[in-house]
């Protein structure tokens, strides 16, 4: 065989592979997606939004577990999203070169991609511990955490996109930095800067291993964020591993609407950021 | 500037006819004088022993060409190196009198005093009534009323009025080059500065709209103290009253722009006008 | 000073006052959360170590290497953990690498441009899906598909290779240590897919072009042009990848079995750090069990934590090099 087609035969396998490759991905996602509407579908009642968890054998809902979640992931935006934005903010305009700064950078990378159980652990020593009791609260700050890596990176990468001309202009003007940067920068930057804490949320929706032992589960209806709480993900798991149809069902039903949330984050989120960078 | 053009200045009386009385009026006033600077960028020194005064109500233009340090000098009168660690001047600029270049000095202050407009247009992602409210809120609360008028007077003079006055809310961002840049220069006169700076306000743009800055430039200078950065020599020639030529960070000759270009005292600045480098 | 406010007036020069006060609280401000980012790091560092150390100070470092798990007698060890979390993570890296690679491959060379940002989407949507949805679809789905069909089959085949065999012995059960990796395989590809895919833009399109012209074949210009230019890239691509997997929790814990033991089989159930974590700190009872657990946490910790950091070393290396 000469060279050429010896050449071209491996082109064809390297192509077929890359393809195969491709192919093969795309499948589990949607095979992944098809069960758990397949399976779900059949738990989205009026009834999952209005009755509580209940125990094996009787019908119910996971209002309590929907509100949960909810209100943990709400706090846990509140807390992280400031938090990030303005460690972000030091990164990007006040950092320049420095060593501390560097340090940072690195430091929160490594915060993004670490084990969320990892974290879980964290707050359950520095908080459950000492308070004596799980709480809705130490599950928030476990979520809050996972949020702030996120959100620092995406707002550092979004004000350095922002050109320094218009900083140049504000400061031309006479603008002290903090106005320079708060009132023009900012500004520039707020689309991106909105995508970055919707992926945030997004990766929260469905995290349970932080909740595992921090806010814990709650059989009942509470709104009480100093007590365990119901949430959807740790709801999931002790339904899905019990043996118990009905609560599998639930399971199900539970799945599709976090994994439906945690979806429509996300294609938001990119829709979001092209359509922005369409605009410019 | 070709012969033709420059025998059409030459017969245009631009000094009375006896050179050696002016009419009070006409007597340009000092405004700034540039003293003994020098500029660093970290240890590469960019502007070497730079000297010269910039007069009220007159363009002074900067030329040369690329690299030779007049964009550097123009920043520094608004001090604007201080935003990048690693870069520094010494030396003296006097502005009425005050060294500008003194440390302590509040640099925010004195920015709100010297203005400045960028080569490429820069439009705060704002509307445009909040474009040139930007600066002005910085310094003074006005009413409401005050305010509509300061922006309805800022943008008359940067040209800019009546093409915007129905879409005042509107974003900076949706307007043409030449148009943001007008707003650029609305917002700058806006605070009412004593200097203007204008770095190659032109150069990003299409003719037409560099011929209406152009315009703007000589209705502005009657107000302001303008220095402006252009690698346009016609356009130098054209707009300025007094011209520095620079090369390798130095100012190598500085005069009245007609003599300049008609009668230049160095072979340099006769090179660089008649396109023989640069 | 005196020239300031002859330039501005005095209300204007109060302002910038004002404005020079409201930088120095507006800077102290973001150091301080900046600072809080070194502070978590660090609290989890102490948090953990302050936990484990009981368990640590009982069992020493005989700790890593028994794999003894009885929480009657009280007696643990983190070999079985350990092991688990390891060969998951080598079955996810094998099986999710070569996919990964091809997906980049695929996307950045071959794919027509219409159809490279929503296929990109896509593969990013299976990183989006939540570990627990894994989880279950793992075992409700998934582990009897493997548990008919793949691991029988494999049992048959490679089962019956002497020596190399053992490692597809025993029953298929469905769940257990392959079932867990090949999931993991699935989570951790689009990660490793979308690094090495911004890593092979970085390439100069004249570079690619210039091998082009000489008439080489596309598979020949991302072996011997890609590749070599964006190595520390890729490699940096796979160890984030492998710290996804070392760390990853909800997934292997529905499909791993929770067994305590380490076999040579990977058909068999076993468990991983995150896996034992998830399953059994709620229920465990005396501080030494705890303890034994928070000590899992941070070996976990460890060892994620270096993987990171060299994946991050490796990409900061690249962008230097790229000029970035």
């Amino acid at each position: 065989m000469s060279t050429y087609a010896r050449r071209r035969i491996a082109n064809g396998v390297v192509t077929c592979l890359s393809i195969g490759a491709t192919a093969f991905g795309l499948l589990w996602l949607v095979l992944v997606l098809w069960t758990l509407i397949e399976n779900g579908i059949a738990a989205i009642t009026p009834g999952l939004f209005s009755q509580m968890t209940p125990p094996p054998g009787s019908a119910g809902g996971l209002l309590n577990a929907i509100f949960g979640s909810v209100a943990m992931t709400l706090i846990a935006t509140l807390v992280g999203t400031p938090t990030g934005i303005l460690a972000g903010t030091f990164l990007a305009e006040y950092s320049r070169g420095s060593r501390f700064g560097e340090v940072v950078r690195f430091i929160n990378d490594i915060l993004l991609s670490a084990p969320s159980i990892i974290v879980g652990l964290f707050v359950y020593e520095v908080m459950v511990v000492r308070m004596g009791h799980f709480s809705a609260w130490a599950g928030a700050m476990a979520l809050a955490i996972i949020v702030i890596p996120v959100v620092v990176r995406t707002t550092e990468d979004m004000l350095n996109l922002v050109p320094n001309a218009l900083r140049e202009a504000a400061a031309a003007l006479g603008s002290p930095k903090w106005k320079v940067i708060v009132m023009v920068s900012y500004r520039a930057a707020i689309q991106g800067m909105v995508t970055g804490v919707m992926l945030a949320v997004a990766r929260i929706a469905g995290e349970t291993a932080p909740l595992l032992f921090t806010a814990l589960n709650n059989q009942f209806w509470s709104t009480n964020l100093n007590a365990p709480m119901a949430n959807l993900p740790v709801v999931i798991f002790q339904f899905a591993m019990s043996p118990y149809a009905d609560w599998q069902v639930l399971a199900w039903g539970g799945a599709l609407l976090i994994t439906f949330t945690v979806l429509c984050l996300n294609i938001g989120a990119r829709a979001l950021a092209s359509w922005s960078t369409f605009k410019q | 500037m070709s012969p033709p053009q420059v025998a059409a200045r030459l017969a245009m009386p631009l000094v009375p006819s006896n050179p050696g009385v002016r009419e009070p009026e006409l007597m340009p006033r000092q405004k700034a004088l540039i003293r003994n600077v020098n500029f660093f960028y970290d240890r590469f020194q960019a502007l070497k022993n730079i000297s010269l005064p910039l007069h009220d109500k007159r363009v002074t233009a900067f030329i040369g060409p690329s690299g030779c340090g007049k964009s550097t000098l123009l920043r520094i009168l608004n001090r604007m190196y201080e935003l990048y660690p690693g870069q520094r001047a010494t030396g003296e600029v006097l502005v009425d009198g005050e060294n500008i270049l003194a440390p302590g000095l509040d640099l925010n202050l004195l920015r709100a005093k010297i203005g400045m407009v960028f080569q490429k247009p820069t439009p705060f992602p704002m509307s445009i009534y909040d474009n040139i409210a930007f600066g002005i809120r910085l310094y003074v609360r006005l009413a409401r009323s005050e305010l509509d008028d300061r922006i309805e007077a800022a943008l008359r003079r940067a040209a800019l009025w009546d093409e915007v006055k129905d879409k005042l809310r509107q974003s900076g961002l949706g307007l043409s080059g030449g148009q943001q840049q007008r707003l650029c220069i609305a917002r700058a006169v806006a605070v009412e500065p004593e200097i203007l700076l204008l770095d190659e306000p032109a150069s990003a743009l299409d003719p037409l709209s560099t011929q209406r800055i152009e315009e703007l430039i000589a209705e502005l200078k009657d107000d302001y103290c303008i220095a402006i950065v252009t690698h346009n020599m016609q356009q130098a020639a054209r707009s300025s009253d007094y011209t520095a030529f620079m090369y390798l960070g130095e100012v190598i000759e500085f005069d009245e722009t007609e003599r300049i270009f008609t009668h230049p005292a160095q072979k340099q600045t006769e090179d660089y006008i008649t396109g023989r480098f640069g | 000073m005196a020239a300031d406010i002859a330039l501005v007036g005095r209300s204007a020069a109060q302002r910038g006052r004002a404005g020079a006060m409201g930088d120095l609280v507006f800077r102290a401000l973001t150091f301080l959360f900046a600072l809080l980012v070194l502070l978590i790091l660090g609290g989890v560092i102490v948090a953990l170590v302050e936990g484990a150390l009981p368990a640590l100070r009982t069992f020493g470092i005989a700790f890593l290497f028994s794999d003894v798990w009885n929480p009657v007698t009280e007696k643990f060890g983190a070999l079985a953990p350990i092991y688990g979390t390891l060969v998951t993570s080598a079955i996810a890296m094998l099986v999710g690498i070569p996919v990964a690679f091809g997906v980049a491959v695929f996307i950045t060379e071959i794919c027509p441009i219409w159809l490279k940002r929503p296929l990109a989407t896509m593969i990013e949507l299976l990183a989006a899906i939540p570990s627990i949805i894994y989880g279950i679809w793992g075992l409700f789905v998934f582990a009897p598909f493997v548990q008919q069909y793949i691991q029988p089959s494999l049992i048959a085949s490679l089962g019956q290779i002497p020596g190399f065999g053992a490692l597809f012995a025993g029953p298929p059960l469905g769940i257990g240590v392959l079932t867990a990796g090949f999931i993991l395989a699935i989570m951790v590809l689009p990660f490793i897919s979308s690094i090495m895919r911004d890593v092979f833009e970085t390439v100069p399109a004249i570079l690619k072009e210039s091998a082009y012209g000489l008439g080489a074949t596309r598979s020949e210009v991302v072996r011997q042009i890609v590749l070599p230019y964006t190595r520390i890239g890729v490699v940096g691509g796979i160890m984030l990848g492998l710290g996804r997997a070392l760390g990853e929790t909800m997934a292997v814990t529905f499909v791993i079995g929770n067994a305590h033991r380490i076999s040579v089989s990977i058909l068999q159930p076993g468990t991983t750090i995150s896996a034992s974590l998830a399953n059994e700190f709620t229920e465990a009872v005396g501080d030494l069990y705890l303890s034994s657990l928070i000590a899992l946490g941070f070996i976990l910790f460890v060892i994620t934590f270096i993987v990171l950091a060299i994946a991050k070393l490796m990409l900061l290396r690249l962008q230097q090099r790229a000029g970035g």
